[in-house]
């Protein structure tokens, strides 16, 4: 399952403290990370802790972060939206760790049925302040287990917040992985507030009260913006030539529009299918030369049109959307005859 | 005369606290215990959000901002990863017991060895004086201009009451931290009562932590700014009406560090 390969990708990528609030779609995670810990083979594993409140949990990912420790937690939007504070406070004070967002259908209570619906809220408005984390979208179970590891090296390569956007049916979803022997994320943490230990103290810190420092940290988060947006990664699948039609997609939506794209080849018609890796950055370069041979552009995903509206600010081309709501997934047929 | 310099102690203890607050009292009574105790090198603070924030400019340990209300569970993680490191945090009553209550509860409920300085003013202080969970009946703040009335809000929350039902706390007390005037014929002089048990506390509430214990000690403090009255009056205040809202107590003592 989904939920155990993450889990097992986490401990295995050298996570030290897991801290979780029950959330469904995402509790499967926490379960299968509870059972790994305290675990001989997993000796850095040291903190399994079943917090009060996603604000709690997400505090306690603060603190951890803030001494220098890989952590992470997974939770779904309703989580996510209480851990909208924690994050912005990481982003300015440069503290590292990895969110797993299980999307489930939104907004409100919605339902525990598989969406898409958090793309606008995790790229443009997670937390007060201008916040930017790095967001992944894997598409399938194996991509998840390789980006819970590429997660932690980034969030400690960036000192940065890390968001792995997935939705309820890869966490769920039965699939074949195949895992390369681990090698642990073991970060230099030098600036960590582990004690002062007859050095300089460490100071982790969101607060400057003078508008030229508060200026300083904003230019140095930018600056350092500039250096994540040369990580931004893509996959273009099937798009050798001019193209009939371009499809977008991530997530699941992805995997079920690759299908579609197949079967259209087979057809002769020309379609491809962009596919944003790192949604945030996102592959400005890729979705600009791919989507400038098309003919028509068609999103497909699991919500009003989030995605279409993030290409289109880039490419300033009509993007069509097909919506799927409430829960139901793209269908094959549906999506290859959208190419019309 | 020689002034003691203490390493975790910025400038003599000189603080920019307003004149009249105990504040800078406090701060400077943790740099001490930190250093008698020999624990600065391994001490990480964790601030809060309020007046406490502007701690990190005094004390020479290391810090880490915590958002509105959070510092329990910041310190909680650190300590479960740093087992033999000090974690001790600085709250104001509006940060721990309005905001933050949850946080605070479910930290000292798990009974993690850190420790919680309280300083309890009864107001709202960085924001300007507006009604906290602590402020006492009748008393006018700038959202309480006819005086807080508690048949809509509710008595003032006793953070000594709703700890000490948690089994798990090893320290709990409650200090003023104001001296006490004491009028003569021709001048007002300040009683040091206060001043040592504030400090006694702080270092027992060390020790208890030293010896994997959950320590939390409230502080009955003035704001005589945001309570619009002079230092004297605010300091008079505190010993006639504070004290009887929140009467100084030892709740819990588990390991017996008042004895020793």
């Amino acid at each position: 399952m989904g939920a155990k390969a993450i889990a097992e990708a986490a401990v295995r990528s050298g996570l030290e403290a897991y801290f979780g609030y029950p959330i469904t779609p995402s509790s499967e995670i926490m379960e299968n990370i509870s059972v790994l810990y305290g675990e001989k083979r997993y000796p850095w594993f040291k903190v399994f802790l079943q917090s009060a409140s996603e604000i709690e949990s997400v505090n306690m990912l603060f603190g951890a972060g803030a001494a220098g420790y890989v952590s992470m937690t997974a939770t779904s939007g309703p989580g996510l939206s209480l851990m909208a504070e924690g994050i912005s406070y990481a982003y300015a004070s440069e503290v590292p760790f990895l969110i797993i967002d299980v999307n489930r259908g939104g907004p409100g209570l919605g339902n525990v049925a598989p969406e898409q619906s958090d793309i606008s809220f995790v790229l443009n408005s997670l937390g007060h302040g201008g916040v930017k984390p790095i967001v992944l979208a894997p598409h399938t179970v194996q991509e998840s287990m390789e980006h819970v590891h590429k997660g932690f090296e980034l969030a400690f390569t960036y000192r940065i917040p890390v968001i792995m956007l997935t939705d309820a049916l890869i966490v769920h979803m039965y699939d074949t992985v195949e895992w390369e022997p681990p090698y642990i994320v073991k970060p230099k943490v030098e600036w960590a507030a582990r004690g002062r230990n007859y050095g300089p103290r460490h100071i982790i810190n969101s607060i400057y009260l003078d508008p030229p420092e508060l200026k300083g940290n904003k230019e140095k988060l930018l600056q350092k913006q500039k250096e994540i947006d040369k990580i931004a990664e893509s996959e273009c699948f099937m798009c050798y030539d001019d193209l009939d039609v371009l499809y977008i997609a991530i997530g699941i939506s992805a995997r079920i529009s690759k299908e579609a794209v197949l079967k259209l080849r087979k057809k002769g018609i020309k379609a491809g299918l962009f596919r944003p890796i790192t949604l945030s950055p996102l592959d400005k370069n890729s979705i600009l030369k791919y989507s400038s041979h098309a003919e028509k552009i068609v999103s497909v995903e699991m919500n009003e049109g989030q995605l279409a509206q993030e290409i289109m600010r880039i490419t300033r081309k009509d993007v069509e959307v097909l919506p799927y709501l409430g829960g139901y997934i793209p269908d094959v047929e549906e999506v290859a005859e959208a190419w019309k | 005369m020689e002034v003691k310099q203490f390493s975790s102690i910025f400038e003599n203890g000189v603080t920019t606290y307003c004149p009249g607050c105990e504040h800078g009292l406090l701060l400077k009574f943790i740099g001490m215990a930190l250093d008698e105790l020999g624990i600065t090198e391994k001490a990480i603070m964790v601030g809060s959000v309020g007046c406490s924030t502007l701690a990190y400019k005094f004390l020479n340990v290391d810090y880490v901002q915590a958002p509105h209300g959070r510092a329990p569970a910041i310190m909680s993680a650190i300590k479960l990863l740093e087992k033999d490191k000090v974690v001790f945090g600085i709250q104001g009553d509006g940060d721990a017991l309005s905001i933050g209550i949850a946080e605070l509860i479910h930290a000292a409920n798990r009974g993690i060895p850190i420790t919680v300085f309280m300083y309890n003013n009864m107001v709202f202080g960085m924001t300007g004086g507006q009604m906290a969970p602590t402020t006492p009946e009748g008393m006018k703040t700038t959202t309480t201009p006819f005086g807080r009335d508690i048949k809509q809000m509710g008595p003032p929350l006793d953070a000594c009451k709703i700890l000490s039902s948690f089994p798990q706390i090893s320290y709990l007390k409650r200090v003023v931290i104001t001296p006490k005037p004491i009028f003569t014929k021709d001048r007002v002089m300040y009683s040091s009562k206060e001043a040592m048990d504030s400090y006694k506390a702080v270092l027992n509430a060390f020790k208890t932590q030293l010896m994997e214990g959950f320590s939390f000690v409230e502080f009955i403090g003035t704001c005589n700014v945001n309570w619009k009255m002079s230092i004297l009056d605010s300091k008079k205040y505190v010993h006639e009406v504070g004290v009887k809202v929140y009467p100084p107590a030892l709740c819990r003592d588990a390991f017996g560090v008042e004895k020793k």
